[in-house]
């Protein structure tokens, strides 16, 4: 009672079983954009051992090229003629903002981590900040300030949601419904007829007044019986934009696994991050497989970038502190699965999804992001490597 | 051989103790000089800095201890200092009145925030305590992304407060800018970083950074040295986070962002990792280059794009140069003045070539203020470019070390000094 | 909750006791505030600073870096709108203004060190800044050296509480929120509102809270409060636990930045009640990131260009001349309006310091500005302007906030009260 009432936003939380499956697919949508961010760590790190702290930078920088390809498009705030709107535009943009993270990844990792690489791995954290904070506050002076793409509403074909009914609604509360609509639409209309005579709507004559709390009250009771009918169901929406975030996370990650077990490349790959001087004297072209790894990395934070910015949450607006916040979770994303592992991370990922959807459903929005890292603490001090870290000593 | 005299066996004891209490007295009065020449000679403005400056030297050595000396990768040192912050907060808020009623003495603020700082330490250090638990079992980096969560769990905690104005933040009292009490405690911060280095302890601090597995194998008590290095580390943070709060008088979660907690691992970084002397430095002189900045005028855009191009050809040509370079110090330090002179030109050609091409020449200049955390970060990758290792690496500040500096530097001045 | 609220009045009741007790325990002495006979403000410490050389250098702080960017940049706009109209009418006889623009990064300790900073360049006065916890910051070096601050767009309710050098030019949150919670009750007749807090933010955290008072003082039922914070990338959470509680309308007290996004993704998953919020909303952009969805939601604003009062005319009119395009956000008529009241009140002053631009702040009355009649005398700082809910409509040439309803303070409970909208000067 004592934190109840000094904190706020502790309320003893009724829990809603019926929200419960929206909330759960909820997180799993939300968690496979930080599983897409995650690989980029988890892949840098376990070559390097090196936190790339600037990986969410170069996710924002991503989101700008995607911004930047629509606005040649022509979908600019300030059009004056509607664009075309064609589907192949959003596959033009995913892949300008993957090519454009992926060069950003490359020359980050050649002009400020590769010179630094035989020297203690602090100096090439400090850097990575360095590089990060370069990439914040210099970018402000070139790339506008928050500027809306709002592609989604006018690019997406498959705009809409897909339905799935867990448990119907009561057809007995249909007819409370019905009736209530009647209501609602005579209050409506006599209200609407008086309302051409008035000047203001909101500055009614009594006669107006009268009118409009017949009809707001009507609203009210229709409101009413609408959500007692849909509250006694149990369903789970999905907006198709996640969807098809989701269905390109996972495609996205499956050729990555292809590329790391299968391929020759992938081989050397998980090679140099067994032993990075060992596979040099094995005749691995080290630089090569770095650059390689940045710019797997970094491509998926593109193809993220480009679809958290159109698809995935409609107008969100871009700034260069735009890879900040889903960086940071991306990253405690990696490690809870375990940083250095590309499984760990999509399930890092999702379970951090998960975990912020089921803290919210408790009632707890605004403790979120605590619980995340309350979480990722409980899991290192379990499993001091990550859920599927491996286990080998560290030598110091 | 012969038994030493007692006089000498019991001198170095006598020795150092009244060496302590010499120094003691010395940082007491030193710091009081400075409350005095701040306050008397100095603006309120630059008073503040002068006292802000002491908070974050102090800041920057405690991290030091924990970072450099223990080499416990902590980046959350800001939650420490927070707390420090939220604890005065609270208290002051609850019983300053009722203090201010009761005891009626002269310099009375400044009790109250001393014994302010006596509770600030005990709830940081305990947090300390609490964070440095986990460093059991994890290592390196894991260590680091804790410390970052633990962070934000503040910050967020910080948020929901109600009782201290949530996201708002609060007024509290008494306001207070305590030039003596900041200073005396960066004094302290720096003694006992010395003195634990010259201690036995200290070494066990150090063979934890060296290597683990040996200081185990060696009889040290890793886990302990650990979390003492954590609950030294928050309690000198938390401590100054109680001054801190008393000068700013209001605090919000605002003024703890995270971006704190790398400027002030910077700062460890910037003066070594390991130096005392260095992280107090780096931590005076970095908390005031955004504020010296303050003063560069507004740049034309196009003169910025030739800096920008300029400065990445003459960093990479450096580079280049002192990577491959094995000509004589002297030399190649004489080239790389020359590198960079060149590198000036080039920029201020460029820019004015770049002034040419209408849009570039069409954009707004650039407010000199929207540069100064671009410039620091700027500093920062050139620095770790160039010497990652800190200004100062694992050395001290000292004049001896200032000579051996210089003679390597200048090889015919110390022939002229030795003949 | 109820347990909870009263908690935190009587916390707040706490702090203030002990903010009086600070600015109280150095200063006993004398005067009060030349305006109000009740009020708590404790006279200012310092001694300020005054012209020098014929020059009298006027602060700015401003959110030139960071999260606030677009708001400082409109604020300085708009300051210079101010001088450039001010000297255009001839200034003042026989000084020249130095306006003195310093960068708070957008965060408190930024704030207070360019406030500072200003102070020892000998700043007889400073404006600025448009959010309250900076503003904060600010108002306490202003009160220690002895310089008055005029606030811009800080609505913090409690901010010229304590302090007899802090003034703004724009009304309080406790006003504001009051102000969406009458009309959500009385206007549009709502009786269950669900309620989506900013977490992150001191403006949003205040007018959640104003609101919520109001509103369940009316009689109204608040059914869910969920929090988000700046900079999130998705709100599916906080919108599944709202719609689940069926509410008849949402009070979203965040910035547009956020709410954009916020209410495209409520209609995308079928919450298609009415948004309300306050004058965080205020940007067409939140036209183009809500897209249809936003359109006929409801806001509390100072101003709106489509307000046809001659002086909001003429304001468009210099404005469009000087920067070509018509001011992105509120904070540009308020940085003009902040900048034009000190400038006032610095050509009824006689001895061009701090302590005399204080009192002539404090003695301004009916000064037609571009957000309403601006009186400062006998309100403690904070003027008692008439509030306007907007409507948000498609993009036309005058911009897409329709005037809906004004509400002007009752002078003596303080509560909105609806007077006729086309007094949009206000009284």
């Amino acid at each position: 009672m004592v934190l109840h009432g000094l904190f706020l936003g502790l309320p003893l939380a009724a829990l809603d079983i019926r929200t419960l499956p929206q909330q759960i697919v909820n997180g799993l949508l939300n968690g496979s954009i930080y599983a897409l961010i995650a690989l980029g760590y988890t892949m840098v790190y376990g070559i390097l051992k090196l936190i790339n702290f600037a990986h969410g930078e170069v996710f924002m920088l991503g989101a700008y090229t995607s911004l930047f390809v629509s606005w040649a498009f022509g979908f600019t705030p300030n059009a004056t003629v509607e664009p075309q709107t064609q589907v192949w535009y959003l596959l033009v943009m995913i892949v300008a903002s993957m090519t454009v993270s992926g060069l950003a990844g490359v020359l980050i990792e050649r002009f400020a981590y590769r010179p630094l690489r035989n020297q203690p791995r602090i100096a090439s954290l400090i850097t990575a900040i360095g590089m990060s904070m370069l990439l914040q506050y210099g970018g402000q002076l070139f790339l506008p300030n928050s500027p809306p793409p709002n592609i989604d509403a006018m690019i997406n074909p498959y705009r809409g949601n897909v339905n799935i009914t867990l448990v119907k609604s009561n057809e007995n509360l249909v007819a409370a419904m019905k009736s209530a609509e009647q209501t609602k639409l005579t209050a409506d209309s006599a209200w609407d007829a008086q309302k051409k005579l008035e000047e203001n709507s909101f500055y009614p004559s009594a006669k107006g007044q009268a009118l409009q709390d017949a009809a707001q009250k009507a609203d009210r009771d229709y409101i009413e019986a609408q959500g007692k009918y849909n509250n006694s169901g149990v369903s789970i929406l999905m907006p198709v934009g996640r969807i098809i975030t989701t269905v390109v996370t996972f495609i996205l990650m499956g050729v990555l696994s292809y590329l790391i077990l299968f391929t020759k490349r992938g081989r050397a790959m998980r090679a140099v991050s067994h032993d990075f001087d060992s596979a040099a004297l094995m005749g691995i072209n080290v630089n090569s497989i770095v650059t390689f790894t940045f710019i797997l990395g970094s491509t998926l934070a593109g193809a993220a970038a480009m679809m958290d910015a159109t698809l995935y949450q409609p107008g969100l607006q871009i700034n260069t502190f735009f890879g900040l916040l889903p960086g940071v979770k991306a990253f405690v994303a990696a490690v809870i699965g375990g940083i250095g592992n590309v499984p760990g991370a999509v399930v890092g990922g999702l379970l951090m999804g998960v975990i912020e959807s089921l803290v919210g459903w408790a009632g707890y929005t605004s403790w979120q992001d605590a619980a995340a890292f309350v979480v990722l603490i409980v899991v290192l001090l379990v499993r001091p490597n990550g859920l599927f870290g491996s286990t080998a000593a560290e030598k110091v | 051989m012969v038994a030493s005299p007692p006089v000498s066996k019991s001198n170095p004891v006598a020795k150092s103790l009244v060496s302590g209490i010499l120094s003691a007295v010395g940082c007491v009065a030193l710091a009081f000089l400075v409350q005095y020449i701040s306050g008397q000679f100095l603006s309120s403005y630059a008073n503040g800095l002068v006292f802000q400056a002491a908070t974050f030297v102090t800041l920057a050595v405690s991290l030091n201890i924990v970072n450099g000396i223990t080499g416990q990768f902590s980046i959350g040192h800001y939650a420490f200092f927070q707390i420090g912050a939220y604890t005065t907060g609270a208290l002051s808020l609850l019983f300053w009145k009722k203090f201010q009623g009761a005891a009626n003495v002269p310099m009375q603020e400044d009790i109250w925030i001393v014994l302010m700082m006596f509770f600030g330490i005990i709830t940081s250090a305990f947090a300390g305590w609490i964070v440095g638990l986990p460093s059991l079992r994890l290592r390196g980096d894991y260590l680091a992304i804790v410390t970052l969560g633990f962070g934000e769990i503040i910050r967020i905690s910080a948020e929901n407060f109600t009782f201290m104005g949530g996201a708002t933040g609060t007024k509290i009292a008494p306001e207070k800018t305590v030039v003596w009490l900041a200073w005396l405690l960066a004094f302290a911060a720096i003694g006992l970083s010395r003195n634990l280095l010259k201690s036995v302890h200290g070494l066990a601090f150090l063979s934890v950074r060296e290597d683990e597995i040996a200081a185990t194998a060696m009889g040290v008590n890793i886990t302990r040295t650990k979390v003492a290095a954590f609950v030294i580390g928050s309690a000198f943070a938390g401590a100054a986070g109680v001054l801190y709060a008393h000068q700013q008088t209001f605090i919000s979660p605002d003024l703890f962002k995270m971006d704190g907690s790398f400027i002030v691992l910077t700062m460890v970084i910037f003066g070594g990792t390991g130096s005392i002397t260095g992280s107090a430095l780096a931590g005076a002189s970095l908390f005031y280059l955004p504020e010296a900045l303050r003063e560069l005028p507004p740049v034309p855009f196009a003169s910025l794009v030739g800096i920008v191009l300029g400065l990445i050809a003459t960093i990479g040509a450096l580079k280049r140069y002192s990577d491959q370079s094995h000509a004589k110090t002297s030399v190649k330090a004489a080239t790389m003045i020359g590198i960079i002179v060149v590198g000036i030109v080039f920029m201020a050609i460029l820019g004015k070539l770049l002034s040419f091409v209408p849009s570039i020449s069409a954009h707004a200049p650039i407010q000199g203020s929207q540069l100064r955390l671009v410039v620091f970060a700027v500093t920062l990758i050139v620095l770790m470019l160039f010497r990652p290792q800190g200004v100062f690496a694992h050395h001290e500040f000292s004049w001896k070390w200032l000579r051996s500096v210089l003679a390597r530097v200048l090889p015919k001045q110390k022939e002229g000094l030795s003949s | 909750m109820v347990a909870s609220i009263g908690l935190a009045s009587f916390m707040a009741t706490g702090c203030k006791k002990g903010s009086s007790a600070a600015s109280g325990g150095a200063n006993p002495s004398s005067g009060g505030d030349t305006s109000g006979s009740t009020s708590m403000r404790k006279p200012m410490e310092g001694k300020g600073n005054s012209a020098k050389n014929g020059v009298i250098t006027i602060g700015l702080v401003a959110s030139e870096t960071g999260d606030q960017k677009p708001w400082g940049e409109d604020s300085i706009k708009g300051a210079e709108l101010a001088l450039a109209d001010f000297n255009a009418a001839g200034g003042i006889k026989g000084y020249k203004i130095n306006l003195d623009i310093q960068d708070s990064q957008s965060i408190p300790a930024g704030a207070g060190n360019a406030a500072a900073k200003l102070i020892s360049d000998g700043a007889v006065g400073i404006v600025g800044e448009v959010s309250s916890g900076n503003t904060v910051e600010i108002a306490n070096r202003g009160f220690k050296a002895g310089v008055p601050v005029v606030a811009i767009g800080a609505t913090m309710t409690k901010l010229t509480e304590t302090q007899n050098n802090v003034f703004r030019v724009c009304y309080p949150d406790s006003f504001q929120g009051g102000v969406m919670a009458t009309f959500a009750y009385q206007a549009l007749g709502l009786r269950k509102v669900g309620v989506l807090t900013d977490n992150k933010l001191p403006y949003s955290q205040g007018l959640s809270r104003d609101f919520i008072r109001t509103f369940k003082k009316l009689g109204g039922t608040i059914v869910d409060q969920e929090k988000y914070e700046q900079g999130a990338s998705t709100f599916s959470t906080q919108l599944t636990q709202l719609k689940a509680a069926n509410p008849e309308a949402i009070f979203c007290s965040g910035y547009f930045t956020e709410v954009g996004p916020i209410v495209a993704a409520a209609h995308q998953m079928g919450l298609t009640v009415p948004f309300l919020g306050g004058d965080g909303w205020d940007s067409p952009k939140i036209l183009t990131s809500g897209g249809k969805a936003i359109l006929g939601d409801y806001f509390c604003n100072h101003y709106t260009n489509m307000d046809n009062s001659p002086v909001v005319q003429q304001f468009l009119k210099e404005w469009m001349q000087k920067y070509k395009s018509a001011p992105g956000t509120t904070m540009g008529a308020l940085g003009y309006d902040a900048m034009k009241v000190t400038l006032t009140a610095l050509k009824n002053c006689k001895t061009m310091d701090s302590v005399d631009l204080r009192n002539a702040l404090a003695n301004i009355q009916d000064l037609q500005c571009v957000s309403g009649t601006i009186t400062l005398k006998g309100n403690n700082g904070t003027p008692n302007k008439r509030a306007l809910v907007v409507k948000i409509v498609p993009m036309g040439p005058l911009g897409f906030q329709q005037p809906v309803v004004a509400y002007q303070p009752d002078p003596k409970t303080g509560l909105p009260v609806k007077v006729p909208l086309g007094s949009a000067a206000g009284s």
